[in-house]
């Protein structure tokens, strides 16, 4: 019992339990299948912004620009169907691979330079929303196939959306990336501990390099998702972003010196996020509490995180080197 | 066909500035422990990096069970059969006891992906040979220091290395570890055909477990593979450093009736300290010995109000005081510490020696509406600058261009410059130059000998022997001996190691 | 065989004040109207609030640190401000010394939780960021104050020296050489240099460190104020969305203007007039892409791979004077 304790993931899963159990009491309409399908929804969007968001958490860095891939990549997606008549399958590849070259570009940057993600990121995060901008020049892409509006919108059955299939999948493989994979471990062994895992022979350089890019294409298939959701494409997809990937790993009780990421943690993460932002629309709050309580919440999810590992760190000190 | 496992032949390494290694040699035989030593800038470490993959030589070769070897990378080195084991600890520590031996080459199953019980069962075979008993499923964070070195061994067996570099493998571990750790290299050696080249500056340890010693001095070898039971501790030392071991001449003790200036009692730390209980008498240079890990910096910087004391007291010129900050410390009390580690805790690097030299003084110095310019820090440091005979070509070099030893003098010259009454000083001259080292002793007599009362933290014996009044011993965090110097080295070093190994 | 270059000239700011000249020429030449009044007088009130919002940042920075929330911040000080001249009828001069209190006051707030919490500014601005600007929308409703006293609004419309000038301009090189002066000339910028530089070497010498950051913090909300008061009085108006959602407007020059200006992301280094260049910098090639017509969508591309280069150039640059320094 004491294990499943320490899990990232059962403390949330409780308090998500809890709380939905609390607030349906209140509220009922809170569990009814509208709800429940907008809730969903909006789990399925952030979820995969947030997984792009770990997987750099976790090398121990971290990626400004992640909106601004999505963005990009959903304006792509969307203009190249409208104003090129590309077939949806080959502007999703494309889409695809602009993400991968977003996250290749600042991965590479990142290691071969020895410049920290942060401003790197920081730099791309304006060239791609530049790019964005000066392409679209701030206006929409309305035309989009029928078969695209209908995955963002349609339902499985009941209040369950179609768009969840691809995050939960998405989720799948990230949890067997990090806990089942070399690369996975190799990650998060350089983010535990930089030299330690060039001693042991982990290329930095090939570490780097896939995060980034696996963020990238996450980050592209956030904004494709979006632009289902949505039905078009808009320039400002991405922009509010930033926070809620920092959020929901954070939660999931990642820390930002890297090496600790928890996949279904950080899932659990996104959920609480979406469950709280519902409830205030619910209980009539103006929504610019949410951003209020986002950044409260990140700041007492860090602390707990640092506090915790200060904890742990206190108890071994006694046996470790000074 | 030699029976060497490794031969580094007229080796050469150049740095900008400095030649590093000149024409150096090194062999080590298969099944031997092989000692390296040298002082710190003789040439050690760079020879250790040529040999794991760091570095490359620029001239000469490095041949491997009789084939020559060039290595690009640390990778390269391993796959030749090479394993380091450092000073530091390099295990991911998030990461299973099992997971982090298997790292290089992680068990898979049918679908690609981690078998986690396979690396549970081959981790533990090699656990085992070590005689081992540790769970391959432990998280390394948990294990002691000890065990997680014992674990790097493994894993370095693991990869199948036939020469093992142990680079001060015994500097944070207690003797029962350290007696654990070298049974089981002697068994290794035996057993397991490896062969170990042996980096430590302890040399009752060099002559403890191995049969054969080079030594570097200046970048060339002062003797190379040279058969232990020749050698005794003076030839060795005289080795390395070239000339006979100083024991330093000091002062004639002047204890008599002096008068408690600092009295510690019955303190208890946040850190672990268990009811240090010690007195610093007036002018006097109270000496602190402890292996490391003896938590001696630790119980000073409690003492600065770093780290939190729990409970005791602690008394100045007879009244009960409370640090709380090494600013209070300062300010307050005129109590300075002069750091272990200059270049992380003692100078900013990336400043210039005004600011530095500067640093403790500002506040004293500023005039209204808090005016300081560079002329009035500089009339009030070079003076001290000055005496210590610091060689730098102006006030506004960058400290990180200076030598280790012009570092340690400005280190020291802010503590002069800001006037103390007491002075905690720690590892004065650790990988300072012979001459520097001299100096710095005589000035630290000098400043006991003009009224500065001193606790002076040192692990080198002969240092303090040389210089301390009184000695405290130290270990694990509690004070376990207390004696009057006499100044004669064998005396004293048996009594210290007496109070250490009860 | 070896010239004597004097100091001076090997500095950045030399470099950068080359470049500007440089720009400067290059744009009067090539287009129309980059040089007339109208345009000058534009730049001259833009650069003023570029070199506050960068000297902000650079207070951070300085502590090896990070302040996302400048912008957030400096645009609630000046809706506080707003809501005391309109809504409460506060004099003009009480007003602004509230507005420079009530920033300062949400500088110490960021620098008391980075310090006490040992958190990264990083994260404890990036939360708030979205808890300032959250309160501020909340308590304001998302209104302008567009009825400011006149005094005030004349203010950011003066012209000065032939039209050409705005006194923002002025005032803002005015706080460039205050705060030089606070660097090279006093006690305590020698402290916060000392601290940013090497926070545990500074705390055993005698400097309390935390408390120095927690001023950095101040310093930079204060600054901000100072840059959001300066954008209301150009605007005419507070309005809550004039530095862009969460205040993210002005992250770009508040990042540029230091790091071009040569002050070190990680700590221990300020240059207050390379800051000022930057800044400088920034809006010319910001105007200029404009008047050659790359269009105002292209710009935010262009100054990001700025920004890029720029710290590209910095890191060659560390690289390649770190190789002839002695190994010690």
């Amino acid at each position: 019992m004491n294990d499943l304790l320490k899990k990232d993931w059962f403390g949330l899963g409780i308090v998500i339990i809890f709380g939905s159990i609390l607030i349906s009491i209140f509220k009922p309409a809170f569990i009814s299948p509208f709800n429940l399908y907008v809730l969903m929804l909006s789990v399925s969007l952030m979820l995969v912004v947030a997984m792009s968001q770990m997987i750099i958490i976790a090398i121990g860095q971290m990626n400004l620009s992640v909106g601004a891939i999505g963005g990009l990549v959903a304006i792509s997606f969307t203009g190249l169907m409208e104003v090129y008549d590309l077939s949806i399958f080959l502007s999703m590849c494309i889409g695809l691979g602009i993400g991968v070259i977003c996250g290749f570009i600042n991965g590479y940057i990142t290691v071969k330079t020895g410049i920290s993600a942060f401003i790197i990121t920081l730099a791309t995060l304006y060239i791609f929303k530049g790019m964005n901008l000066g392409i679209t020049e701030a206006q929409p892409f309305y035309d989009i196939p029928d078969a695209v509006k209908y995955f963002g919108n349609a339902k499985i059955f009941g209040p369950i959306p179609f768009l969840v299939i691809i995050p939960v999948i998405i989720t799948f493989f990230m949890w067997i990336l990090m806990n089942r994979t070399t690369l996975g471990r190799y990650m998060l062994a350089y983010g535990n501990n930089v030299q330690s895992s060039e001693l042991m022979g982990i290329s930095s350089t090939k570490i780097v390099v896939y995060a980034h890019i696996i963020s990238g294409l996450l980050a592209a298939i956030g904004g494709m998702l979006v632009v289902c959701r949505l039905q078009l494409g808009t320039p400002n997809i991405g922009d509010s972003w930033l926070l809620p990937s920092f959020a929901a790993p954070v939660i999931g009780g990642a820390i930002l010196a890297g090496g600790k990421v928890d996949v279904i943690a950080t899932a659990f993460g996104v959920i609480l996020v979406a469950i709280i932002s519902q409830t205030l629309v619910i209980f009539k709050i103006d929504p610019f509490f949410v951003q209020i309580f986002l950044g409260f919440m990140i700041l007492i999810a860090v602390f707990i995180n640092r506090y915790r590992e200060y904890r742990e760190e206190r108890r071994n000190k006694v046996f470790s080197n000074e | 066909m030699s029976n060497h496992i490794l031969e580094l032949n007229n080796v050469t390494k150049n740095f900008p500035g400095v030649k590093a290694l000149d024409d150096a040699n090194f062999k080590l035989k298969k099944g031997s422990i092989h000692a390296l030593l040298g002082e710190n800038g003789a040439g050690k470490s760079t020879m250790i990096k040529i040999i794991t993959g760091v570095y490359k030589q620029d001239s000469g070769d490095l041949i491997i069970d009789n084939n020559k070897k060039s290595f690009s990378s640390p990778n390269e080195a391993n796959k030749s059969g090479i394993s380091v084991v450092h000073q530091e600890r390099n295990l991911i520590r998030r990461f299973s006891v099992g997971e982090n031996l298997m790292l290089n080459n992680l068990p898979k199953n049918n679908f690609g992906l981690i078998n986690y019980d396979q690396v549970s069962e081959q981790s533990k075979k090699w656990l085992d040979i070590m005689e081992l008993d540790i769970n391959p499923n432990t998280i390394v964070s948990e294990l002691t220091v000890a065990k997680m070195q014992l674990c790097e061994i493994a894993k370095a067996l693991s990869l199948e290395s036939k020469i093992l570099l142990l680079d001060e493998p015994t500097s944070s571990l207690s003797p029962q570890d350290t007696k654990n750790l070298f049974s089981l290299l002697k068994r290794l050696v035996k057993e397991q055909d490896v062969s170990i080249v042996f980096v430590s500056h302890k040399l009752e340890e060099v002559f403890e477990i191995c049969d054969e010693v080079t030594v570097l001095r200046d970048g060339k070898n002062a003797c190379v593979s040279e058969n232990i039971k020749n050698l005794d501790r003076q030839k060795l030392v005289k080795l390395m450093i070239g000339r006979d071991e100083q024991i330093i001449k000091s002062k004639e003790n002047q204890n008599e009736n002096k008068e408690n200036l600092l009295d510690l009692v019955n303190i208890n730390t946040d850190l672990g300290h268990k009811e240090i209980s010690l007195n610093l008498k007036k002018g006097e240079i109270l000496g602190l010995y402890g292996l490391v890990g003896a938590g001696r910096t630790e119980l000073i910087k409690c003492l600065l109000g770093l780290d939190r004391i729990i409970s005791g007291k602690l008394v100045l010129n007879n009244e009960v005081i409370k640090i709380h900050s090494p600013k209070e410390a300062l300010e307050k009390y005129k109590i300075g510490y002069i750091s272990e580690d200059r270049k992380k805790e003692g100078l900013i690097l990336m400043h210039d020696v005004l600011t530095n030299a500067g640093i403790t003084v500002w506040s004293k110095l500023k005039k209204i509406l808090s005016f300081l310019n560079n002329g009035i820090i500089y009339n009030k440091v070079d003076p001290y600058v000055k005496k210590l005979e610091v060689k730098t070509p102006s006030y506004k070099q960058l400290v990180s261009n200076l030598s280790g030893g012009n570092q340690q003098k400005i280190s020291v010259a802010k503590w002069l410059a800001a006037g103390t009454d007491i002075l905690f000083i720690d590892e004065p001259t650790v990988g300072i130059d012979i001459k520097t080292k001299a100096y710095l002793h005589e000035l630290i007599i000098n400043l006991s000998k003009n009224g500065t009362s001193i606790i002076l933290i040192t692990s080198d014996m002969p240092e303090m022997i040389g210089l301390a009044d009184r000695i405290i011993t130290m270990k694990d965090f509690k004070v376990v001996g207390e004696t009057i110097n006499n100044h004669n080295y064998d005396d004293m070093s048996a009594s210290i190691m007496a109070n250490i190994h009860e | 065989m070896k010239t004597k270059i004097p100091d001076f000239v090997k500095t950045n700011q030399f470099g950068l004040l080359l470049l500007v000249i440089v720009f400067v020429l290059l744009f009067t030449f090539t287009t129309d109207g980059f040089s007339s009044r109208f345009n000058i007088y534009a730049l001259s009130r833009v650069v003023a609030i570029d070199i506050m919002i960068g000297l902000a940042m650079m207070v951070v920075i300085l502590t090896g640190g990070l302040n996302l929330s400048l912008g957030a911040l400096g645009v609630s000080a000046a809706m506080f401000g707003g809501w005391c001249m309109e809504s409460m009828g506060i004099p003009i001069s009480i007003s602004i010394v509230l507005i420079l209190l009530f920033g300062s006051l949400l500088g110490w707030i960021n620098g008391f939780v980075t310090v006490k919490t040992g958190v990264h500014s990083f994260i404890v601005t990036l939360a708030t960021m979205s808890i300032y600007f959250g309160f501020m929308t909340l308590l304001t409703e998302a209104e302008a104050f567009r009825k400011l006293p006149e005094t005030f609004t004349d203010f950011g419309s003066m012209k000065l020296f032939n039209k050409y000038v705005s006194p923002l301009l002025l005032l803002s090189i005015f706080t460039c050489f205050i705060l030089f002066y606070l660097f090279k000339f006093t006690d305590i910028g020698r402290k916060l240099i000392a601290a940013g530089a090497n926070p545990d070497a500074a705390e055993l010498s005698g400097i309390s460190v935390n408390r120095m950051f927690i001023y950095c913090h101040m310093l930079s909300g204060f600054l901000a104020a100072v840059a959001g008061i300066m954008l209301t009085a150009r605007i005419g108006a507070a309005i809550p969305s004039m530095a862009g959602h969460l205040g993210f407007d002005w992250l770009l020059p508040a990042f540029l203007a230091p790091v071009i200006g040569g002050t070190l992301l990680s700590g221990g280094k300020v240059t207050v007039f390379g800051t000022m260049l930057g800044a400088v910098l920034v809006t010319l090639i910001n105007n200029g892409l404009y008047l050659i017509d790359v269009g105002e969508f292209w710009v935010r591309f262009f100054l990001g791979l700025i920004l890029l280069f720029a710290v590209l150039l910095d890191r060659a640059r560390e690289y390649f004077t770190s190789k002839n320094s002695i190994v010690s």
